[in-house]
């Protein structure tokens, strides 16, 4: 829990008086809600039939015999429903807006895991549900929109400032400082102004709760838990048992994109061109440049790709109890085919990042202890930007003829087959 | 102390918007019309107490790049052509607190800046931007919501300061402002401070200003100026100034005077 919304010199409430009600309120009801066993239970309930609660952790038998060393475990969050560890706090914090009597949620996404994740929580609880979306980020992830709309949900285009995840949490903002009276901001990762770091750490920290009684079951010794980190949400939630058994090694996993040039990458942690700042209304390490503006980041996954990092695990890291590290693209790439191949699991290309320091770290560690990866994800979602590296003709044909057919007009069955492409499809 | 024929305006721009020399003469303009003060923003790329008018100036200035040092050059140029004319600069904590507060109020006190306004510093956890005003003569403005619960309205004012900003609608900048009940009430809790209000946000044209000019010390402007900019700009930047220059200044005019 953070000390009046700071976690060592990182944290707060840096925000414009037009939202401190909203905020300050939120807060209260929060810190009534975690008392009150009628909620707990309720969300209890809410995690094991509607997220599908506990996510198995899963021995990685193949992958640690290829691999050599220590024994690699996987937290199977991407079992959680809609497909990643988000679904958690949105179906917490959902739940708690109901409680407080709100009547409508607004959320920000930018690949629209979050976005996805709050649209079924909403559908779930009955609450209208309007998501703000970058222009740039609905045109690349098309599926997620598709989904949310499915779901119930608005999605609305955000097509001030950059178009993408930040200005669509302006956006979000903006609509919360008019709208607090019957609307919950639900923020998707732990960050922003306080109580979001400590309302989010909460509701994901199922994760880590579940972790320590699955270790004490299997009889594991860990040497390490590995998660990846963009603002932070899985890491912390995965982290949250452990911050005190000292004897474990916490690693967080950042985007290295393309390499260690500046922009090229999401790096506030383990480099050196982060400084402290004050962005979206919090303190903590951020990726700006001499003046203070926003740097561009960049990364193949995009829900690492932020230029920020949640306030607890930045105090976290600058006391040593995390240890940071950078993936690159290639790395985590490396790591998705990897586990696919000898494990028939799919990581989401953050989730990716994790998997490919885990396999590091347990070659240089002996076989008595275990290495354990939070899979904060699948790979479902990831198809439009993973296939078109794995296999670029195949997929460029399939698009092609798939958009040709809806031209047309045409049924599946009466379509034109692929196989004239140049790919060795089955046959 | 004004003239009764005239409303205190606080005129605002966008520091280097569409470009450097044009917004100097918008600044112009704007003193021309009758404008008392600016307010002037320095971009930064998230602007979350902004509208998405002013949101949208500040991207396209950062486009084509504008450095803090730029916005000192700015400035500067103003002051020494209008030294009458205090200007205020807006802007948000990132810029503030990277460079480090006191160099920051250091950097534009020197070109004649003399008050700050940065609403993501909350003035009872400002990082010590007031003292680092006061320390150089200056005055850090608190920005104040009609939402704020009473225990804090008053906490604001026992903190006595010389201007308080009064963002007059629950959202945020550029939505249209009808000046309602609930707003006059929240102005009267400052009425008898010995603060100088600064009543802003949503200000469109005469009507509005003439409501509220009895409440405020004066009256903020700024996204009424800035959407006339953007639309004549990014319409036609070759043919673009004199329209800018003229709607600006026309506008100023229709906001300062009383009819």
């Amino acid at each position: 829990m953070s000390d009046d919304g700071f976690f060592g010199r990182f944290g707060g409430k840096y925000v414009a008086e037009i939202l401190r009600r909203p905020v300050d309120e939120l807060e209260k009801a929060f810190n009534e809600a975690t008392q009150n066993t009628k909620f707990l239970t309720e969300l209890k309930l809410l995690q094991k039939n509607f997220i599908g609660r506990p996510t198995p952790l899963y021995f990685a038998e193949n992958a640690s015999r290829e691999n050599g060393g220590a024994p690699i475990y996987i937290k199977m969050e991407g079992l959680a429903h809609t497909g990643a560890h988000k679904i958690n706090n949105a179906v917490g914090q959902a739940l708690l807006a109901k409680k407080m009597g709100k009547t409508r949620i607004i959320a920000e996404t930018g690949a629209g895991q979050h976005g996805l994740a709050t649209a079924a929580a909403c559908a779930k609880l009955n609450l209208k549900c309007e998501i703000y979306m970058g222009e740039v980020d609905i045109r690349r992830q098309q599926p997620n929109v598709f989904a949310m709309e499915m779901y119930g949900a608005k999605v609305i285009a955000v097509k001030s400032g950059s178009k993408t995840l930040k200005d669509a949490i302006n956006e979000a903002m903006r609509d919360w400082a008019s709208n607090f009276a019957d609307t919950h901001y639900l923020i998707g990762s732990a960050l922003g102004p306080a109580p979001f770091p400590d309302i989010v750490r909460f509701f994901q920290s199922v994760i880590g709760q579940e972790l320590e009684e699955q270790i004490q079951e299997q009889n594991l010794k860990v040497e390490a838990l590995c998660a990846c980190v963009g603002g932070g949400s899985n890491a912390i939630g995965f982290f949250s048992s452990f911050i005190e058994q000292k004897e474990i090694r916490l690693i967080g996993a950042e985007a290295g994109g393309l390499g260690p040039e500046p922009n090229h990458n999401a790096v506030r942690m383990s480099g050196t061109a982060a400084k402290d700042g004050i962005v979206h209304g919090y303190k903590s390490r951020f990726l700006l440049t001499e003046d203070g503006q926003i740097a561009q980041t960049r990364s193949i996954s995009a829900g690492l790709d932020y230029p920020g990092i949640g306030p607890q695990l930045a105090a976290l890291g600058s006391e040593a109890r995390i240890e940071f590290t950078a993936i690159t693209d290639k790395e985590a790439l490396e790591a998705l085919a990897f586990f696919a191949k000898y494990e028939g699991i799919l990581f989401a290309l953050e989730s990716a990042h994790a998997g490919a320091i885990a396999l590091k770290i347990a070659k240089e560690t002996p076989k008595d202890k275990v290495v354990i990866i939070n899979m904060s994800g699948r790979g479902d979602k990831d198809i439009f930007i993973s296939s078109p590296v794995f296999r670029p003709n195949e997929w460029s044909v399939f698009l092609q003829s798939e958009l040709d057919r809806l031209k047309e007009g045409l049924d599946i069955h009466d379509a034109k087959s692929l196989s004239s492409s140049p790919s060795k499809m089955e046959s | 102390m004004h003239n009764q024929n005239k409303i205190s305006l606080m005129a605002h721009l966008v520091a280097g918007y569409p470009t450097q020399n044009l917004a100097l003469k918008v600044a112009d303009a704007l003193i021309e019309g009758g404008a008392s003060y600016l307010e002037i923003q320095l971009p930064f790329s998230d602007p979350s107490a902004d509208g998405p008018v002013i949101q949208t100036a500040c991207a396209k200035r950062l486009e084509l790049g504008y450095s803090t040092q730029e916005g000192v050059d700015f400035i500067k140029k103003i002051h020494e052509k209008h030294p009458e004319t205090p200007i205020f600069l807006m802007s948000y904590a990132s810029l503030v607190y990277t460079p480090g507060i006191e160099n920051f109020v250091t950097m534009f006190k020197e070109v004649g800046v003399k008050g700050f306004i940065i609403p993501d510093l909350p003035f009872d956890n400002d990082e010590g931007m007031r003292a680092a005003c006061e320390k150089e003569g200056l005055t850090f403005v608190p920005v104040a919501a009609p939402s704020m619960s009473v225990d804090r309205i008053e906490k604001l004012l026992s903190y006595d300061f010389e201007f308080i900003y009064a963002a007059l609608r629950a959202g945020i900048t550029g939505s249209k402002t009808t000046i309602e009940k609930e707003t006059l009430q929240f102005l009267n809790y400052f009425s008898k401070s010995p603060s100088k209000i600064l009543g802003g946000f949503g200000i469109q044209n005469a009507e509005q200003a003439f409501q509220l000019k009895d409440f405020v010390h004066s009256i903020v402007a700024g996204s009424v100026f800035v959407k006339k900019i953007i639309q004549e700009y990014e319409k036609n930047p070759q043919d673009a100034e004199d329209k800018i220059v003229n709607a600006t200044r026309e506008k100023a005019k229709e906001l300062s005077h009383t009819h």
